[in-house]
């Protein structure tokens, strides 16, 4: 079903998704890289493409106030940052996910200070992981557009209620460029019906949404929104079985797989390395090797079971962590704790290794693969583990 | 410790253009875009982008754009520089002074520089890396069209002055003439600014630069 | 690819330049040079006063005003307001060094 394929950065293909969404409040504040997106709306905007309201924040946590109330009273609102304006704006994430706001902030990965370079690492969006958002990597520009698409019908399903990130590798995805095929407007009217909430902010029918509460009514409150993200497994099964008959791409929502029907060897990871680890087992398995790459696209919720049934194939699986979590359990990164807790009720035990690599927006070379790979073939071959954590170039 | 060759893309060619901040942002990214854009329509696999680090907005820093072009997938997408050009393009002749251009060229490279003077004034001031170069086109895009300076087209977003419309029009045309990389029919297709290109396709002087040390040696 | 980790200043901190930059020589900016007619010159040092970078050097009892060419990035401010018309911009390339 090939409409319009145009070759385009991730910024502007999640550009020309909010604009097929037909988002009512965008707020902006520029900090590279993800300010690609926000250039291309305001132009959209500027032009008539689109008709939004598009409000300059003071600052992020300007931008992430000024979408909650707009979602609060009813617009289907959009925003986005980067590195530090992530974490400045920390104090909003919770109150828009408890008072169960849809709202979609698109995250570009950029490093924190130090060093705070344009390029990419997980770290910033990773620090908002335990907000009670849906958060996922996308891979390329066509997946960044069509995230942006699953995401706002996920987020406002009546059964779940809760906002998003769409993430993207700052840089890799977001200014490189790939083939978009964009939808037609018709397509996405189809899949993505208007939003409607439980409360709206209404002069007509006075509300408090977010109002303080007394301790007693806590574990309630939290436990509603804990069984809302239960909720959304089902739904995001679901929508993306309608998302490809619409659409024509079948997305699997949990993992995606390349050439793991024989492995006994896997990287594990999030994000666009996961193109150069495709290219390097490619050349791998023309040397008769077994291996194979197995993407997570949804981190959060994260799919515990689907990880699980999938990393159990295996002998060995290299988690690789594009992030740092210093003194994280497992001393290494994010993905490689995680991945253990969802092998840990699995009978036979997997041996997971983690690397930390392409810290501070550094390409994780073909090279440094390999190298990788060789620790695994080792590990595979004498069944010792030395070191369970590789710091990426220097210790491999 | 690896095979040396086992991620080898023959097939690849690199083009880096090099600019100056403010006054040819938009006619660097030009002159890529409109080569890649162009390769497109004949079915090659592309990719065009701009130098991450560059900062660009400030007046005459040394700017770079990046453009590859191969006859099969690119695997290297991730770069952040081309490491090892083709085709050097310098819209600003003073380039040729104190910054290092030819950085990493491969054999049998061509350098385009947008100036009036000779081929051979110009060579006079590269001071290393030339051992690769094979060719030095001059053309006097100036003199065919203005450059456009606009904010249009930063960070990846949609260019609404158009593709060529400036100097990046000619010089694209020089570089067809002297490589051949695009048909220059296609390139046409791409560019809005055509009879600057068709005028430089016919005045861009191309030099050999084996004869160029021949003769000043 | 990633510089060796002894390399790199402790927490990034490093010492502020004292009388100039040697990590940012700004010598290749320049398209145009400044050139002096000394007969024209007045020695009022506006020149001097109005230069950005600091790259004007105060004339001395044996020498006019000289131009730090590492530095100059060719903007042409001492040129503009000179009142008397001494500085003039030529193109870089006029000169072979």
């Amino acid at each position: 079903m090939k409409t319009n394929v145009k070759r385009m950065s991730g910024c502007v293909a999640t550009a020309n998704a909010v604009k097929l969404a037909n988002v009512d409040v965008i707020c902006s504040y520029p900090i590279r890289p993800y300010t690609g997106i926000m250039s291309e709306l305001a132009r959209m905007v500027a032009d008539g493409e689109l008709d939004a309201e598009f409000v300059l924040g003071e600052g992020e946590h300007g931008q992430l106030s000024v979408v909650y109330g707009a979602s609060a009273a009813g617009a289907r609102a959009f925003t986005g940052s980067s590195g530090v304006g992530v974490t400045y704006a920390m104090e909003v994430y919770s109150p828009i996910s408890g008072e169960r706001l849809p709202l979609q902030m698109a995250i570009a990965d950029r490093t924190l200070d130090p060093p705070g370079d344009f390029g990419s690492e997980h770290t910033d969006a990773l620090c908002c992981r335990d907000q009670g958002w849906i958060q996922g990597w996308a891979a390329s520009p066509q997946e960044a557009l069509d995230m942006t698409l699953l995401y706002y019908r996920i987020g406002e399903d009546p059964r779940v209620l809760l906002p998003q990130y769409a993430c993207q590798d700052g840089y890799f995805v977001s200014h490189i460029l790939g083939e978009v095929d964009v939808p037609t407007q018709e397509q996405v009217n189809e899949f993505l019906p208007p939003y409607k909430n439980h409360h709206v902010l209404d002069t007509r029918d006075p509300q408090i949404i977010g109002a303080q509460m007394e301790p007693e009514m806590g574990p309630g409150t939290q436990y509603q929104r804990h069984l809302a993200v239960e909720n959304t497994y089902k739904v995001f099964e679901e929508v993306h079985d309608e998302f490809g008959k619409i659409f024509g791409r079948q997305y699997d929502p949990w993992l995606e797989e390349y050439m793991t029907e024989d492995a006994e060897i896997v990287f594990f990871l999030q994000g666009a390395h996961a193109v150069t680890a495709k290219n390097v087992v490619k050349h791998l398995r023309n040397l008769g090797e077994k291996v194979g790459v197995v993407r997570l696209r949804t981190f959060r919720p994260f799919p515990t079971k689907q990880v699980r049934e999938c990393l159990k194939r295996f002998k060995v699986v290299g988690v690789v962590d594009n992030s740092v979590n210093f003194g994280i359990s497992c001393g290494s990164g994010v993905l490689l704790t995680e991945a253990r807790a969802a092998l840990y009720n699995n009978d036979e035990k997997v041996k997971t290794i983690g690397f930390v690599a392409g810290l501070g927006g550094s390409m994780i070379t073909q090279n440094e693969f390999y190298q990788m790979f060789t620790i695994l073939k080792n590990i595979n071959k004498t069944g010792k583990v030395e070191k369970e954590s590789y710091w990426v170039p220097f210790e491999l | 410790m690896i095979k040396k060759d086992l991620f080898a893309e023959p097939g690849l060619k690199q083009i880096t253009v090099w600019g100056r901040g403010v006054y040819e942002n938009k006619e660097a990214r030009d002159v890529v875009v409109s080569l890649t854009e162009a390769a497109a329509l004949e079915g090659k696999y592309v990719q065009a982008w701009e130098n991450y680090v560059d900062l660009p907005d400030r007046i005459y820093v040394p700017v770079r754009a990046y453009g590859k072009i191969s006859s099969n997938p690119i695997e290297s997408k991730y770069v952040y520089e081309n490491e090892a050009p083709d085709i050097v393009v310098l819209t600003e002749e003073t380039l040729v002074k104190g910054v290092d251009i030819l950085a990493g060229i491969k054999p049998n490279a061509t350098l385009i520089i947008n100036s009036k003077r000779a081929p051979e004034y110009l060579f006079k001031f590269i001071k290393s890396n030339t051992e690769n170069l094979a060719k030095i086109v001059t053309i006097d895009a100036n003199n065919l069209s203005t450059s456009v300076i606009t904010l249009s087209g930063a960070e990846g977003a949609t260019d609404a002055s158009g593709i060529g419309k400036g100097i990046g029009a000619p010089l694209a045309a020089a570089i067809v003439k002297a490589t051949g990389i695009v048909s220059f029919n296609n390139l046409l297709d791409i560019i809005v600014n055509k009879s600057a290109a068709r005028k430089a396709y016919d005045q861009a002087i191309i030099a050999n630069v084996h004869d160029l040390i021949k003769t000043y040696a | 690819m990633a510089i060796a980790y002894e390399k790199i200043p402790f927490a990034g901190t490093v010492k502020s330049p004292q009388k100039e930059n040697e990590g940012m020589i700004t010598g290749n900016w320049r398209t145009r040079r400044p050139i002096l007619d000394a007969e024209k010159c007045m020695e009022c040092q506006l020149c001097w006063i109005s230069c950005p970078d600091s790259c004007v050097n105060l004339m001395t009892e044996t020498s006019p005003i000289t131009f730090n060419l590492k530095y100059c990035k060719g903007c042409g401010l001492c040129a503009e307001m000179c009142p008397v018309g001494a500085i003039s911009l030529v193109p870089e390339l006029d000169f072979e060094e």
